[in-house]
């Protein structure tokens, strides 16, 4: 009993430091260079399915059978969100911030519906399954696979954390945050303030598509509905309840807002009827927006992040 | 009891940080009364801070004898209190027409039209104009369009920031010839100015404000023959006249 | 070749440029993206099936499918509408906005719409639900296109609706001060504009032609939670493609969008509507991001 407990304790850890993981590289987009990003799930999306496609083998109707190593196929997935942040950000970050807004919520979309309709590509609507598994040996001893699988997600975080730690500290973790702050700064740096906007936006992405990519391989199959807006708007709430500007706060409001959601969930499939689970769900997201609107108004700096004075 | 009082003003974007530093100056009825002073004097932070652009930390804003000193700024003008900014003091996309009613909104509306039309009358140019839009007129012609409109709705006092800025010396000669037309007329007129010696022509009191606060003060006319004035504050040695 | 896809690139366009003129009209006043501004027309779709209800049934007239109640809900919902903007603005927007960082005004509007979005699902579940079953009677008109009475009768209320918009926004003193304060905020208040007001209009009209086109679509498709969001990136791309702050580019770049989506449909196929909207987008933020009728920004 207590082993099945851990076992989903591990199981818990390892979505909520995914997540973490996501929040990691939103983070450097917002708390370091200021950059809004309403299209967290595109690039999620994109890291996902580039894995998939690149490890798993071929199927009838989708191209696959490339045969790349997992390590390699994160890699992969890494490389290719950037690059599609990169484009994203070079497109719209000479103008306003908003159209960078409306241009990442577009690329969710789009790749929503990419993922959706593009069957050869992505498997449509079925998804894409038999994503090979870290240790498939031991998928059939529960409580181990899953804390195998923690081993590898909180490697990766850490890894990911602390190589992000030490860019937010270097000369180029410097300007970025002066560009956030000071306008002038900007302006001063011209045309190459677009150019370390990109970078930072480009190097974001590229940890969400690693962490979609992670993900995948964990859970094994992925479907285009793992990616819609609602992951976007948790992945917010949780930069924003940790503290943006600060990757330890990232890491921590991950792990809270994850258990606030797995509780609220559990409490209401115990506690509300059948026929009214899925209204309840939606008052789960109602509750988390709310929050996310009080935060701003009340604590925007969050809860977790080191004691300094709102940015 | 004059018709403009500003007492001991403080005022300045940061809470902690003043630009104008206890000024106070006063206008009598029908007076040009002129600001002039160095750069970063704060002479335009005063007049905005009358206008109530810029954020009054202490201090009074008398206007015939009514403190007016918390009024927002899009009610100052209800009070009589006209303000032409220097830059960027009419909008560009609408039409000279436009830029006359947008400004008679404190007006009632039977007036307005009226109004425009008195405002028509005394600037040809700009009644010829009425159609074109406002970007398209020369700098000249936007200057008289902000006069026009800051008159429209009969001010008791019109503040000018630096009305020269960016014009020909015969514009300028033309642009100060309608303010002392519209003096003429009995308005009670304050005038920030760099173009010192312009401005103390039309002038009858001045004021040289020195870091955010008034340094001298006197009729136009001795201010500009007192030689130490001329080279500290004027910055220039004045020649023999 | 079916010409019917104009007629439906033509009702969709109008369904977007009205949401369009709302999102314009804010992001040129009030200097942020309403990522919220689908759930409004959710909303209004929604209040005036409430009000519908309460009216009871009543014979619809023919052809429509619809009878007086709908016209009469429409407006009280436009109303209605009108307030949930206000209130928004009153308890979030509006204190963000005086704090100075205009992204995270459209940060919490994420998060508004959101929030709005599922408490819609909370109330009225995600299923579909529609102001009549009535099946309409397409009459053909020539050119191969088909077109029902209903679709006429939206199109009239389109129409008529931007013609007012236009109208005031051109001559009446408000629409001069809406349009003056979009150009230069502090000068607006310098000549006597009185700011709280125009924000009020800005809210109110925005969210009144949100709740219209949203009626609009239920009436021709149908009603659920989820209807405004994926109106959204159609209706922030017209309103970028038609140039940000001007209303007549809003209807126009909500036609051009409606009439490409139809055409794709037409001839790449249903599934990648959704994605014209994107690819335009794009085209114009790289070729000319201030769009048809744009100003240059400030």
């Amino acid at each position: 009993m207590i082993i099945d407990l851990l076992g989903y304790g591990a199981f818990f850890m390892s979505t909520a430091l995914i997540f973490a993981l996501i929040t990691l590289g939103l983070n450097l987009q917002w708390g370091l260079t200021g950059l809004f990003n309403v299209g967290v799930a595109g690039f999620v999306a994109i890291g996902a399915y580039a894995s998939a496609i690149l490890t798993t083998p071929d199927t009838v109707d989708r191209i696959g059978g490339f045969g790349w190593p997992i390590a390699l196929g994160w890699i992969g997935a890494a490389l290719i969100a950037a690059a599609a942040a990169a484009f994203t950000g070079y497109a719209t970050l000479r103008l306003k911030a908003d159209y960078l807004a409306i241009t990442t919520f577009g690329v969710a979309v789009v790749v929503q519906l990419v993922a959706l309709n593009a069957q050869g590509l992505t498997g449509g609507p079925f998804g894409v399954a038999f994503i090979p598994r870290p240790f498939a040996g031991v998928q059939d001893q529960p409580v181990l696979f899953n804390f195998a699988n923690l081993a590898v997600v909180a490697g990766v975080t850490l890894a990911v954390y602390l190589a992000l730690e030490r860019l937010s500290r270097s000369p180029w973790g410097r300007v970025l945050r002066a560009l956030r702050e000071d306008e002038r700064a900007a302006i001063a740096l011209g045309k190459s303030a677009q150019s370390y906007r990109i970078q930072a936006f480009a190097v974001g992405g590229g940890v969400m598509g690693l962490a979609g990519a992670v993900q995948a391989h964990f859970i094994g199959f992925i479907a285009p509905d793992n990616y819609l807006p609602t992951l976007t708007f948790q992945v917010w709430a949780m930069l924003m309840v940790g503290g943006s500007g600060s990757n330890r706060g990232a890491v921590l409001g991950a792990i809270v807002v994850w258990a606030i959601w797995v509780g609220s969930g559990t409490l209401t499939a115990a506690v509300v009827p059948g026929d009214f689970q899925a209204r309840a769900a939606s008052l789960q997201i109602v509750a988390i927006g709310v929050m996310l609107c009080l935060i701003l108004l009340w604590r925007p700096q969050g809860f977790f992040g080191p004691r300094r004075k709102s940015s | 009891m004059s018709v403009l009082q500003v007492n001991t003003l403080v005022a300045g974007y940061e809470p902690g940080l003043p630009i104008v530093k206890g000024a106070s100056i006063y206008a009598d009825e029908g007076e040009i009364v002129v600001i002039l002073g160095p750069n970063g004097a704060g002479k335009s932070s005063l007049i905005k801070a009358i206008a109530g652009l810029v954020p009054i930390s202490s201090g009074q804003v008398l206007l015939d004898g009514r403190d007016i000193t918390a009024v927002p700024a899009h009610l100052k003008i209800r009070q009589g209190l006209a303000f032409v900014p220097q830059t960027e003091n009419i909008f560009p996309l609408m039409t000279v027409a436009e830029n006359l009613a947008v400004s008679g909104g404190v007006l009632p509306r039977a007036e307005v039209a009226g109004r425009m039309d008195e405002m028509f009358a005394m600037f040809p140019d700009l009644a010829r104009q009425r159609s074109l839009t406002a970007g398209s007129l020369s700098g000249g012609q936007r200057q008289m369009l902000a006069v026009a409109r800051a008159l429209l709705v009969r001010p008791r006092v019109l503040m000018l920031d630096e009305p020269s800025a960016g014009l020909s010396p015969k514009l300028v000669a033309q642009v100060f010839a309608g303010l002392a037309e519209i003096r003429a007329q009995g308005m009670t007129i304050v005038l920030v100015e760099q173009n010192a010696r312009a401005a103390l022509a039309l002038g009858d009191r001045a004021y040289v404000l020195v870091e955010g606060r008034e340094a001298h003060e006197g009729p136009a006319k001795t201010l500009w023959d007192n030689p130490l004035i001329a080279e500290l504050y004027l910055g220039h040695r004045k020649e023999a006249s | 070749m079916s010409l019917q896809f104009l007629l439906d690139g033509l009702i969709a366009g109008s369904m977007i440029g009205l949401g369009a003129i709302g999102v314009t009209l804010t992001y040129s006043i009030l200097r942020f993206s309403n990522f919220a501004h689908g759930d409004f027309m959710a909303w209004g779709a929604y209040a005036a099936l409430a009000v519908v209800g309460v009216l009871g049934g009543s014979a619809p007239m023919k052809p429509l499918s619809f009878g007086w109640p709908l016209l009469v809900a429409m407006i009280v919902a436009m109303g209605l509408t009108a307030l949930l903007a206000l209130a928004l603005d009153w308890a979030l927007f509006a204190r963000l906005r005086a704090r100075g960082q205009s992204i995270i005004v459209v940060m919490a509007s994420f998060g508004a719409s959101m929030a709005l979005r599922s408490l819609l699902e909370f109330m009225f579940t995600s299923r579909p639900t529609y102001f009549s079953r009535a099946i309409q009677m397409a009459t053909p008109v020539g050119l191969g296109i088909k077109i029902t009475a209903d679709q006429v009768a939206l199109l009239v209320v389109t129409l008529a609706l931007v013609t007012g918009m236009h109208l005031m926004m051109s001559c009446s003193q408000r629409g001069r001060e809406m349009r003056a304060y979009a150009q230069n905020p502090a000068l607006a208040q310098v000549v006597g504009i009185d700011v709280a007001k125009v924000v009020r209009a800005t809210w109110v009209i925005g969210a009144a032609l949100a709740c219209a086109s949203g009626v609009m679509v239920g009436v021709l498709v149908q009603i659920r939670p989820l209807m405004g969001l994926s109106l959204l990136l159609p209706i922030f791309a017209a309103a970028i493609l038609g140039g940000i702050g001007s209303v007549p580019g809003a209807v126009l770049g909500g036609l051009i969008i409606g009439l490409s989506e139809a055409a794709a449909v037409q001839f790449v196929g249903a599934e990648w509507r959704s994605a014209v909207a994107f690819v335009i987008l794009m085209g114009v933020l790289l070729v000319r991001p201030m769009g048809l009728f744009g100003v240059a920004e400030r």
